[in-house]
């Protein structure tokens, strides 16, 4: 049997994407901004830190890069309140997000910072800057800026996993669906349409992402 | 009430990572062959057969694997075709992990297609043979560490499978969760065994990249 | 939404699903002939329906469905699904019964029909026993897990203030998981899961504060099965009068089938 296609149930419900939509975007750019932070501590770690801490920031870029993101949101969210820590599920969404965005942040960033010419941490050096200074005022912005396509890609590989925090009932994107799922039960129509929507989101969010990439790292070209 | 030992929750989880394996490596060759044959159709000439190959890629990155697995997962029931779960997820997961190796396999061949191509049909190679003979062996010198990697990606992405119902690892970690009322030890435990699949593959792969460092 | 893509996905699709459009429109005629009943029953419910350590579901609404397979004359095929999951599935062609602690409510009785009742459900909101909720208006400012499009989700909707956060999860898994790890102030749900769950005295115990409604579970039909509604009728009306009804809810329930089902 034929069932019909009904896109009409779908207007009702318009506040509940716009919603969404609102949160999904809010997910991204937190949960971006606190990842990168934590790429670039990470890597800095690794270069200025005492080898217990290297060998911890490793084993977390291996272990979340290792494991499947759903898994890592359910373990914070669900698991860890066992041990006294507990927090929202946007919280919980966000902190996922940005610990798994970190782990690949670390990678994508400590390739950057190896292309940098030796000659420019010894360039900076000689001026008298320390190597943890050379890092920050000298180093860091290249990488970042050799960088920032991979890392763009990696931030919408990101969103695009966020798909999976309504699991945990945040009311993101997914969750608009899945709840006038529950309403009207036309799954179909629902999901092409959502589907449709991360398409513009994405494309959005590139869009800021290039943008970002002209004007605040200055990369002066197109990515 | 059933009381779950330590030993009975490792067992029942390993049992359920058979199903997150057997789903991956279907994946893997499934969305191999139809990678190939994308990619294939990205480097050709014809306009018609490259951009439809060009604009399945980019749709599927686009979207989240989540979204394509429940389109998946409840769309063909509306032309009464019945799509179990695991179905399902096999045929989202192919399609999506065909997209990001063709991809990947195309990023290398058009590295060293450049200038190579012209160097061989200067030879009176044929196109075909160009690819053929001097192109792909390089290229799948170049492609072996990233497809190893991306290999990660889809043993990881199988958990989404759970969300539609096929009970895998992920959805056996779930139940097993909610019988021993104890997240922390389950959950940690589903990562622990997700970390033993993936981390070797992740180490083949950086092994590779070194051995098959075209740089050199 | 432009036109041309939606026809594009359809005529995609129509490929996909080539071959099926020969299916016939009575379902029990398919179950007969196919030999096999596939039934939805719970993975996450107990004691209706839940996982063992075989990872095969048991529980009461599990035992009504395989009579009822016994009853039609065919091999069951247990499905087991999460709450959100009941309705898509059969309106998907995934199952052909619905005994999947099911009950009635205007949006559902839109998609699909229902058969009688086999049973019978107390929802209710449980939170800590200090926790002060005597009614719906005491669920201000507090925030109450459901299940997404369940019974209790559409009640708690209908009836809690608006300050009231409601967290909707997709399975009674990560319900119940959201009270256990103290993510939300309130649950509500089934009665019976509640106490299945107390006996195995989680680190939080809920305790009953109100009751939000009793609702008899149904046995799910797609829409227009009527033929195969009648047959479910009998049977259930036969187990009932033979006593299988009762034995099924003394062995799960500890009680006995209430009289106003």
């Amino acid at each position: 049997m034929i069932q019909s296609f009904d896109f009409s149930a779908l207007s009702d419900y318009s506040d509940v994407v716009r919603h969404g939509v609102y949160i999904t975007l809010l997910l991204i750019t937190v949960g971006a901004a606190l990842g990168l932070a934590v790429s670039i501590l990470c890597v800095w770690a690794r270069l200025f830190c005492p080898a217990w801490v290297r060998i911890a920031v490793t084993s977390y870029v291996e272990f979340v890069r290792n494991t499947p993101f759903l898994i890592q949101l359910f373990f914070i969210f669900f698991g860890l309140p066992q041990l006294g820590v507990s927090m929202s599920e946007m919280t919980a969404a966000i902190v996922a997000m940005a610990i798994n965005l970190g782990a690949y942040g670390t990678e994508i960033v400590r390739a950057g910072v190896q292309a940098t010419a030796k000659g420019q941490w010894e360039a900076a050096t000689s001026l008298g800057m320390t190597r943890n200074q050379a890092f920050w005022r000298v180093v860091l912005m290249p990488a970042l800026q050799k960088m920032w396509p991979t890392l763009s890609s990696q931030i919408v590989i990101v969103m695009m996993g966020s798909a999976v925090v309504s699991q945990i009932a945040v009311q993101d994107l997914t969750f608009a669906a899945n709840f006038i799922q529950s309403r009207t039960f036309r799954a179909f129509e629902i999901y092409f349409v959502v589907t449709a929507i991360y398409i513009v989101l994405a494309a959005l969010v590139r869009l800021a992402l290039r943008l970002i990439g002209r004007w605040v790292l200055a990369t002066g070209e197109v990515p | 009430m059933t009381d779950f030992t330590l030993q009975q929750i490792i067992y029942a989880l390993v049992l359920g990572a058979r199903w997150t394996v057997l789903l991956s490596l279907s994946a893997f060759i499934l969305g191999g062959i139809l990678g190939l044959v994308l990619m294939l159709g990205t480097i050709s000439q014809r306009k018609w057969v490259k951009l439809p190959a060009l604009g399945f890629i980019w749709l599927v990155q686009a979207t989240p694997l989540l979204m394509q697995l429940f389109l998946i997962f409840f769309g063909p029931a509306l032309f009464g075709k019945d799509v179990p779960a695991w179905m399902a997820a096999c045929i989202a997961l192919t399609l999506w992990s065909s997209a990001y190796l063709a991809e990947i396999w195309r990023g290398s061949v058009l590295a060293v297609q450049k200038g190579q191509t012209e160097a061989a049909l200067s030879l009176a190679m044929l196109r075909g043979q160009a690819l053929r003979y001097v192109v792909l062996p390089q290229a799948v010198r170049m492609a072996l560490p990233p497809t190893a990697g991306f290999m990660v990606q889809i043993v990881k992405s199988t958990a989404l499978a759970s969300i539609v119902g096929f009970t895998e690892l992920m959805k056996t970690g779930n139940i097993l969760s909610n019988v021993t009322l104890d997240p922390f030890v389950v959950y940690g435990l589903v990562a622990i065994v997700y970390f033993c699949l993936c981390y070797p593959l992740s180490l083949v792969s950086r092994k590779m990249e070194t051995v098959f460092d075209v740089t050199r | 939404m432009p036109r041309s893509v939606i026809k594009k996905t359809i005529i995609a699709l129509s490929v996909v699903a080539m071959g099926a459009f020969g299916a016939s429109a009575d379902v029990l005629d398919d179950i007969s002939q196919r030999g096999t009943v596939r039934i939805a029953v719970p993975e996450d419910f107990p004691p209706y329906g839940a996982m063992g350590i075989d990872m095969k579901p048991a529980g009461y609404d599990v035992d009504v469905a395989n009579h009822v397979a016994e009853k039609l004359g065919v091999e069951i095929d247990l499905v087991p699904v999460i709450g959100s999951n009941r309705i898509p599935s059969l309106q998907t062609d995934k199952v052909d019964l619905i005994i999947s602690v099911l009950g009635k409510s205007p949006e559902r009785e839109a998609v699909i029909d229902f058969a009688d009742a086999y049973g019978v459900l107390n929802n209710s909101v449980f939170a800590e026993k200090d926790s002060g909720i005597a009614g719906a208006d005491d669920l201000a400012g507090k925030s109450v897990s459901v299940l997404r499009g369940g019974i209790a989700d559409m009640l708690i909707t209908e009836a809690a203030p608006e300050t009231t956060e409601i967290k909707r999860y997709e399975d009674e898994n990560s319900n119940t998981q959201a009270f256990l790890s103290g993510q939300v102030d309130a649950i509500a749900t089934g009665d019976i899961i509640i106490s299945a769950l107390k006996a195995r005295s989680p680190r939080r115990m809920p305790e009953e504060m109100f009751v939000l409604n009793t609702s008899p579970l149904y046995v799910g039909v797609k829409k227009g099965e009527t033929r195969l509604a009648e047959k479910v009728n009998e049977i259930i009306a036969e187990m009932i009068a033979d006593g299988t009804l009762e034995a099924i809810s003394q062995k799960w329930l500890g009680r006995g089938v209430p009289d106003k089902m």
